[in-house]
């Protein structure tokens, strides 16, 4: 018996005490990611209790489902997690291509590298990683990654990061034109000397509460991610997303069922509901990301002038699912960074 | 009689072993195991983990010597040390206070120290993000002081919250040993002309030593795994063995050698503990 079955074992037994499988659904996706309003929807037209537990990172997924049996039915990572995780063996086959919610995506995510077969995952939604500045900081311009990572006077000090370097590196390589999961020492060697000549200016690497640090000023520029940009300067904070001619990081989150999960049926009906038309732009309007699923139209909220965050006109560049090699290249360059 | 004795205990040595003994096992077999491709791992005997905490391939593929994942430890017991020196000096008069006023008040007070508890961990460290934001009380003092810049971020706001979070830990163990002062002997100083320094110095400071060294043990372990405050406070510029370990399981998926390093932290905790448990056989010898 190895460790995974003794730990499913166990969490078995656990599970099994309050295990009316049938009757609720344990969601893991990204903090608050969901509409409220729909997980009320879903459980009053279903009668199923839905549990929802927030991650980070998606390194943070990762490792819950690396530890087997996690006891979701659904996780939300995104698209080179997604193929990590499809690799490892450690999905349901959902036959995706024949859901209801299938016909209702985009036909540019169909058939992706991460999920060819298209039978473990369905998109939920997607957008890019980036950088916004506090307008009340820092007035000059937000056309290139350099204003981040070799910040002018009025940035010195004030620029955060994040506290996972998967798609801070990202930028970095795209700011220095190193290709993605570059196993190349040298390469990586310059990605490593700019975020340590950018160091000295970064007064945290923090993925949490950003949204505080940046719209009270706490800090003048952070990475982050478009939607929350939108979401956070329609509550009335003054800052801005930059759109670096260099390119953005780009990434997709789908629907994924973990294997062994208790109610695969459920998980499967949440995400038809999910993509439904009329529950999509609910979604897209709570969630402020794109997204890659039919929209009313007549409904959506954001457009490409009230949310230019989602509409970017720069090149986007996708994260993708770094050999070992790269990824320990990657981890080198932050261990040494924060040592 | 004496059988029945040693089966009553059978439950306690299960749980002992189930609870505490198994997982330990395992977080050691992992430590040896092959590390997974992208993350996980494959049972197998493999020792490198440990030598990666000392040696580690440079930028041009050489095998060094390398002190960065010393330099972490180190770190981590500085804070530690220092949060718990902190602790000490604070929690010796607010347990003193607290341990000579009536019988009604002092019942009040000891609730008001535990109180903190009541709350998760995390929105208190949060409470401090706050205080010492530009917006908070705190961040508006400096700056009418005339302070530069933000307080949050920096090693000082780390070792506040730190300091904050483990304090009750702290005054209750000295509040208990101090309680226990007779109150002649504190009389008898002062009959022999000792000052009220001297005091607390020569009759004070001795009667609750027993107490401080539970309380710096109650301090100090937890504080050498922490990783709320460091991040949140600190702004996760320098790692800490709590964040290394979490980094190894999470981005660097590298499970043996989060499990190595948890187990370096584990053995730092048991000489902690065995330093402890000697000093206080030994000052049970004597007494």
């Amino acid at each position: 018996m190895n460790l995974k079955t003794m730990l499913g074992a166990a969490t078995a037994i656990a599970l099994a005490l309050p295990a009316y499988a049938e009757g609720t659904l344990n969601l893991y996706t990204w903090s608050d990611s969901i509409a409220p309003e729909l997980i009320e929807k879903f459980e009053a037209q279903t009668g199923t209790t839905i549990n929802t537990d927030g991650f980070q990172s998606n390194e943070d997924a990762l490792t819950k489902l690396q530890a087997g049996s996690s006891g979701y039915d659904i996780v939300t990572p995104s698209q080179h997690f997604v193929k990590i995780v499809i690799d490892e063996g450690l999905l349901e086959d959902i036959g995706a291509k024949d859901l209801a919610a299938y016909a209702q995506v985009d036909d540019k995510w169909k058939g992706q590298w991460w999920d060819p077969e298209n039978a473990y995952s369905i998109p939920l939604a997607y957008g890019t990683a980036g950088f916004a500045v506090n307008r009340d900081v820092y007035e000059g311009p937000v056309d290139s990654w350099e204003v981040y990572f070799t910040p002018p006077a009025d940035l010195k000090g004030k620029v955060a990061s994040l506290s996972y370097p998967d798609e801070v590196v990202g930028a970095a390589q795209l700011y220095l034109g190193v290709p993605f999961c570059s196993e190349d020492k040298a390469e990586m060697k310059k990605v490593y000397d700019l975020l340590m000549a950018q160091k000295p200016d970064v007064a945290a690497y923090s993925s949490d509460n950003i949204e505080n640090r940046l719209g009270t000023a706490e800090v003048g520029a952070h990475f982050w991610w478009d939607g929350n940009v939108l979401k956070t300067r329609n509550d009335g904070a003054n800052i801005v997303y930059a759109e670096p001619k260099e390119g953005l990081v780009g990434w997709l989150d789908s629907f994924v069922v973990p294997k062994g999960a208790a109610n695969v049926e459920g998980a499967k009906q949440f995400i038809d509901f999910m993509s439904e038309e009329e529950n999509a732009t609910i979604q897209y309007n709570y969630y402020a990301h794109s997204s890659p699923v039919k929209l009313d139209l007549t409904k959506a909220k954001y457009t490409p002038e009230n949310a230019p965050e989602l509409f970017p006109t720069v090149p986007v560049e996708f994260s993708k699912a770094c050999s070992p090699a790269a990824q320990d290249l990657v981890t080198k360059v932050w261990t040494d960074l924060l040592r | 009689m004496r059988g029945a004795r040693i089966w009553g205990l059978v439950p306690a040595w299960v749980l002992m072993l189930a609870t505490l003994m198994v997982p330990l096992l395992i977080v050691a077999a992992v430590s040896v195991a092959e590390r997974g491709s992208y993350g996980g791992f494959a049972w197998d005997f493999n020792p490198l983990s440990y030598r990666e905490i000392l040696f580690s391939e440079d930028w041009d593929g050489n095998l060094v010597f390398d002190p960065k994942y010393l330099a972490i430890i180190g770190r981590t017991l500085l804070l530690a040390g220092a949060t718990t020196l902190i602790c000490m000096a604070l929690a010796l008069p607010v347990a003193y206070v607290i341990a000579t006023r009536p019988p009604k008040t002092k019942a009040l007070l000891i609730y008001l120290v535990t109180l903190p508890f009541w709350v998760s961990m995390i929105v208190r460290v949060y409470a401090w993000l706050i205080i010492l934001g530009s917006e908070g009380f705190v961040g508006r003092f400096w700056h009418w002081i005339g302070g530069e810049g933000t307080l949050l971020f920096t090693p000082g706001a780390m070792l506040v919250g730190m300091v904050y979070s483990y304090i009750p830990l702290m005054v209750l163990p000295v509040f208990a040993a101090i309680e226990k002062l007779d109150p002649a002997l504190l009389e008898a100083g002062a009959d022999l002309y000792g000052s009220r320094w001297t005091t607390a110095r020569r009759v004070i400071l001795p009667l609750t030593w027993p107490g401080l060294a539970a309380g710096a043990v109650l301090v100090f372990v937890p504080a050498l795994g922490t990783v709320l405050e460091p991040m949140l406070l600190g702004g996760g510029k320098q790692m800490m063995m709590g964040t290394l370990i979490q980094t190894q399981f999470g981005g660097a998926r590298n499970w043996p050698f989060g499990a190595a390093v948890a187990l370096v932290l584990m053995a730092m905790v048991v000489i902690v503990l065995v330093i402890n448990a000697r000093r206080s056989i030994r000052k049970e010898a004597r007494a």
